[in-house]
């Protein structure tokens, strides 16, 4: 079939505006050039991008404004193309764009923005599963508990941020004027729950804790962890709790006893 | 042939998600845009699972890139069969185009050129997908803008003999018959009359919009008149044929899709019998 993917090959250059041949295999009529034809297709590629964009980065979009962000989408299409057959995928890669080329990393609370919207698209459709319970937590022989390891929910994702942008986005969400970019360097907690989507910010010691648990530690691991923050006799209590925290969370699907 | 007949259907979009379960409104099946599933997990498969249970479904893809020199997408593949597993759903279709080439989507629908090397390309293509299925696919006629000139045959002619080599069905999009006979100067009587009968297992309906020398396919008005009217010689040719309506775009309140979906059936009662239009869940597709 090679004339067919040739033809198919010059017609997605005609899409991407690169050079291209395909007017050559389209039949023009008085109705219409085969240019004009072709340019519906190429006008529709680019829509239907950006719309896919601007679904998923509704409060980036009111940040910037119309102007700015359709440039921002325009920058985007020029040089991301589309590898999933799906649309819910295609602007996954905005949070990169906006941190690492110019002139939007001259703007660091942009990616910071997109990576929040990113974070909350993720965590909207992620697997479901069954959340594990205190009650399971108590089943559990105590003598077991330092082997004891946690599965998340894959919902459950950290954000660590530099700058204010999440009151940035709070503010667009609630349609309020945002604040200035400011300086806070802050570990956002986004997860899913009853099929809503939460979020927290986290003091140190449950961030040490949630970054140990989420690499595959184990509860004597968590205890140990917690001694930077606390007294020595009050590290499995905290740890207790925390664990307790994220199970009524429902941010924990599975409860095991591992002896690696 | 005894062509099951679900009888009157809509497009299951995410606007209505809630007033469908709150209000089990008397729609008699729902198609759903597969890809829209083919997620991890969360609301969408929430409500899909929801409402299948209210509700008989059929399932509609965009992805398949049947017409595609790209080898065919075996992830997916896998997806789609994990959600016709979910689903169950009566019968599931995608459309006689290309959508990706070079490993690159388009997420538009493209047209083909109508020749004998694409029928050859696109019929083994197609009974690979139903042997990995397990079953057969319908195909949908397209909207295009355009005209290939090493096409050789109408598209009619092209949609037959691909259905028949294949042995699957055909979904035929009646505004898609109307924005292509306008934009390629056809009659579209004679698409409707050139179409194998035997294999056309459902309707489609839709709005479009007139750009400055086309009809473009936009799925963001109602249902025009002489799309009715062409709907009604289609019911005159082919019988009763489970029929929806496709809404993408600027979605009205569900009760007003409903009511444009109550034209469709007042056409049919005045077109076909009461008998003719029994609805009749049988399974339509066996193994392929
Ligand atoms: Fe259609």
């Amino acid at each position: 079939m090679s004339d067919l993917k040739e033809l198919q090959h010059e017609f997605l250059n005609y899409l991407l505006q690169k050079p291209s041949s395909i007017t050559n295999n389209i039949i023009s009529d008085q109705q219409l050039s085969a240019q004009g034809r072709l340019d519906m297709y190429a006008h529709g590629y680019r829509l239907r991008l950006k719309e896919a964009i601007e679904t998923d980065y509704e409060q980036l979009h009111a940040y910037l404004g119309d102007e700015t962000f359709d440039r921002l989408m325009d920058h985007y299409i020029d040089l991301t193309l589309s590898h999933h057959p799906s649309l819910r995928y295609y602007s996954q890669g905005l949070p990169t764009h906006l941190a690492e080329i110019e002139p939007w990393k001259e703007t660091p609370e942009l990616a910071e923005i997109a990576s929040i919207e990113k974070a909350f698209c993720d965590s909207f459709d992620s697997a479901d599963c069954i959340a594990a319970s205190v009650q399971d937590l108590s089943e559990i022989d105590p003598n077991s508990w330092p082997n004891l390891k946690v599965k998340f929910h894959d919902s459950v994702q950290l954000l660590t941020l530099e700058y204010n942008s999440f009151q940035i986005w709070q503010a667009l969400s609630d349609e309020e004027v945002p604040p200035t970019r400011a300086k806070d360097s802050t570990t956002w907690l986004i997860w899913r729950s009853d099929l809503i989507s939460n979020y927290v910010a986290l003091a140190e010691a449950e961030l040490s804790a949630l970054n140990t648990m989420l690499a595959g530690g184990d509860f004597s691991a968590l205890c140990e962890v917690l001694l930077d923050h606390y007294e020595e006799s009050e590290t499995p209590q905290q740890a207790v709790f925390l664990l307790q925290e994220w199970l009524s969370s429902q941010m924990i699907c599975n409860i095991a006893i591992t002896n690696d | 042939m005894t062509r099951p007949f679900l009888g009157f259907g809509l497009g299951l979009r995410t606007e209505h998600y809630q007033f469908v379960l709150d209000n089990k409104p008397d729609v008699d099946w729902f198609e759903i845009l597969s890809e829209n599933y083919m997620v991890p997990g969360g609301k969408p498969l929430d409500f899909l699972d929801k409402i299948r249970d209210e509700y008989p479904m059929v399932m509609h893809g965009v992805s398949l890139s049947i017409g595609s020199t790209d080898p065919l997408d075996m992830d997916y593949l896998n997806g789609l069969k994990q959600l016709i597993h979910r689903v169950e759903p009566h019968w599931l279709s995608d459309h006689l185009c290309w959508t990706s080439v070079d490993h690159t989507n388009s997420h538009d629908l493209l047209p083909l050129p109508y020749n004998e090397k694409t029928i050859e390309h696109i019929v083994s293509r197609i009974s690979q997908v139903q042997d990995f299925l397990g079953r057969q696919i319908l195909i949908e006629n397209l909207s295009s803008y355009v005209t290939y000139n090493n096409s050789e045959m109408t598209e009619w002619q092209f949609l037959n003999e691909i259905a028949r080599r294949a042995d699957c069905l055909v979904l035929l999009d009646i505004n898609n018959i109307f924005v292509s006979a306008h934009n390629h100067s056809f009659d579209p009587l004679h698409y409707i009359q050139g179409i194998d009968s035997d294999r056309v297992m459902q309707f489609h309906l839709a709005g479009h919009s007139y750009s400055d020398k086309l009809i473009i396919d936009t799925h963001d008005h109602d249902v025009c008149d002489p799309v009715w009217d062409l709907y009604e010689q289609a019911l005159k040719r082919f019988g009763a044929v489970s029929t929806m309506i496709e809404r993408d775009d600027d979605i009205p309140e569900f009760d007003i899709l409903r009511a444009e979906l109550a034209v469709a059936e007042k056409i049919a009662a005045k077109t076909l019998s009461v008998a003719e239009l029994k609805i009749s869940h049988a399974k339509a597709s066996g193994v392929a």
